[in-house]
């Protein structure tokens, strides 16, 4: 018995270990690589690495890791979450586990339809990813989520899956709505690329944005520092005392709170936009008219 | 060295499409499925003690009965039994009392014809005594020897009708 606690207490330390080397690992690779810059910027990733390839170059860059490391600790997260989980139950970790699950099913049945169900992990993996991918920030690591090339795979996926919903209804029928005012048609089609587009540029957009402001509020606040306590003598006149506590304020605002409500925005726009595009009784029908002709045939041929 | 703020790659998407979908593995697989087998195999369960405590309900209602009805026929099987004990009871102590009367008779018969054979024997010692006596007085009397075995008889008879007349006057 304490043998297997031992054993247990090991490889809930190794989950653990999963869950906090990553970013770890994000932020020392950060320090040893990042060149020492003067003044402020505003760039995108660090590139580590440049791979030929055909049609682009692959470049490996800060928001790829950055975005790896991120699933590494989701996967320790769900390792440590269902370690020793039982159907008796009772521990801490799995009612954490259990609540995740049930909120993820509820949101997904609630807003797509009982028929969706299986689509849950897949919201919960967008949730997951997206915010805690801006939630990175807070440890000063590059936010994947404020790299267009991240969050644009994520929406073509999404587009992917619209499109796929859409024709399960028949192509007859896809057409059909693309075309449903004819003259409307240039607008439908160019409103239906739009979706991915608007779903990546919106969520890319709020992530970089809360860094572009976070930067220039302290550039401001450093010229204004300057302006306002110059006059004192020696090192307090240099030292930007007003850059000490707002930042960090609107850091909460921006890191904390806009980097989860993108999370939930881009999952909530999946949810709608799948679960619209799939008419339910119109599939229903066609499969009862399919099972029946089936039947028909099944009949004609005995 | 850093990308521009906005900067297409398309490996970079591809790679991030590919990210997602193996998140979405990934939580399906270890998140999902052992939570919801756990939760499945709770309702299992908890369906299991519910069936159980159905049938358990059901086999103590059909035991209830069972035993009620035992209870009522061995409360029945009771009252013959005690019934047909007393019943024996009294008949053999109906027994026991006939048997000890006849008994009883049987021996106040003994001893009365007992005491009858005692009688009849003093009565014929008496008779014998008697006639030894009458024969005496009379050998007395007539001053000779009478042979008593010769006259045993006569007198025997004598006092039979002397008896025989205190018999009748009985």
């Amino acid at each position: 018995m304490k043998q297997k606690s031992r054993t247990f207490a090991a490889v809930d330390f190794l989950y653990i270990c999963m869950m906090v080397l990553p970013f770890v690992f994000a932020i020392v690779l950060k320090i040893l690589t990042k060149p020492a810059s003067e003044g402020i910027s505003i760039t995108g990733a660090q590139v580590y690495i440049r791979i030929p390839m055909p049609i682009q170059e692959l470049v490996i860059t800060e928001a790829q890791i950055n975005s790896w490391m991120v699933m590494i600790v989701i996967l320790g997260l769900c390792l440590y979450l269902t370690h020793g989980i039982t159907a008796k139950g009772g521990s801490k970790r799995q009612i954490a586990a259990e609540w995740i699950v049930e909120a993820c099913e509820k949101m997904v049945c609630g807003n797509m339809g009982e028929y969706f169900r299986g689509f849950s992990p897949f919201i919960a993996a967008i949730l997951g990813l997206s915010a805690l991918s801006s939630l990175s920030s807070l440890l000063g690591l590059f936010p994947p989520t404020s790299d267009v090339n991240i969050t644009a795979g994520w929406a073509i996926l999404v587009f992917v899956l619209i499109t796929y919903y859409k024709l399960k209804c028949g192509f007859g029928m896809y057409v059909k709505g693309l075309c449903s005012p004819i003259a409307m048609t240039p607008l439908n089609v160019i409103g239906e690329i739009a979706t991915p587009i608007s779903m990546a540029f919106r969520h890319y957009g709020n992530v970089l944005s809360g860094s572009v402001i976070g930067v220039l509020i302290a550039t401001g606040l450093q010229g204004l520092s300057h302006i306002v306590l110059g006059w004192l003598p020696g090192f307090l006149g240099e030292f930007p005392f007003l850059q000490v506590g707002l930042p960090a304020i609107l850091s909460l605002y921006f890191d904390l709170f806009s980097g989860v409500l993108q999370a939930y925005i881009f999952a909530m726009l999946t949810m709608l936009y799948v679960s619209g595009g799939f008419d339910i009784e119109e599939y229903e029908r066609r499969k009862r008219k399919k099972r029946k002709q089936d039947e028909k045939q099944l009949s004609i041929s005995n | 060295m850093s990308l521009e703020v906005i900067s297409v790659n398309f490996w970079q998407i591809v790679i991030s499409l590919l990210n997602l979908t193996i998140m979405f593995l990934i939580l399906k697989k270890f998140l999902f499925k052992p939570v919801k087998k756990v939760v499945a195999d709770r309702q299992a369960a908890v369906d299991a003690q519910y069936e159980n405590a159905a049938k358990a309900e059901e086999s103590a209602k059909e035991n209830k009965a069972m035993w009620e009805e035992k209870l009522a026929s061995a409360k029945e099987e009771a009252d013959t039994i005690i019934k047909s004990a007393s019943e024996n009871a009294a008949r053999r102590g109906d027994e026991i009392v006939a048997e000890a009367k006849e008994k009883a008779d049987g021996i106040i018969r003994r001893a009365e014809s007992e005491a009858e054979l005692e009688r009849k024997k003093a009565t014929d010692g008496m008779k014998r005594e008697i006639a030894d006596v009458s024969a005496r007085l009379s050998e007395k009397l007539l001053e000779r020897e009478i042979k008593t075995e010769d006259h045993r008889k006569l007198i025997d008879s004598f006092i039979n009708e002397i008896g025989d007349g205190d018999d009748g006057n009985k």
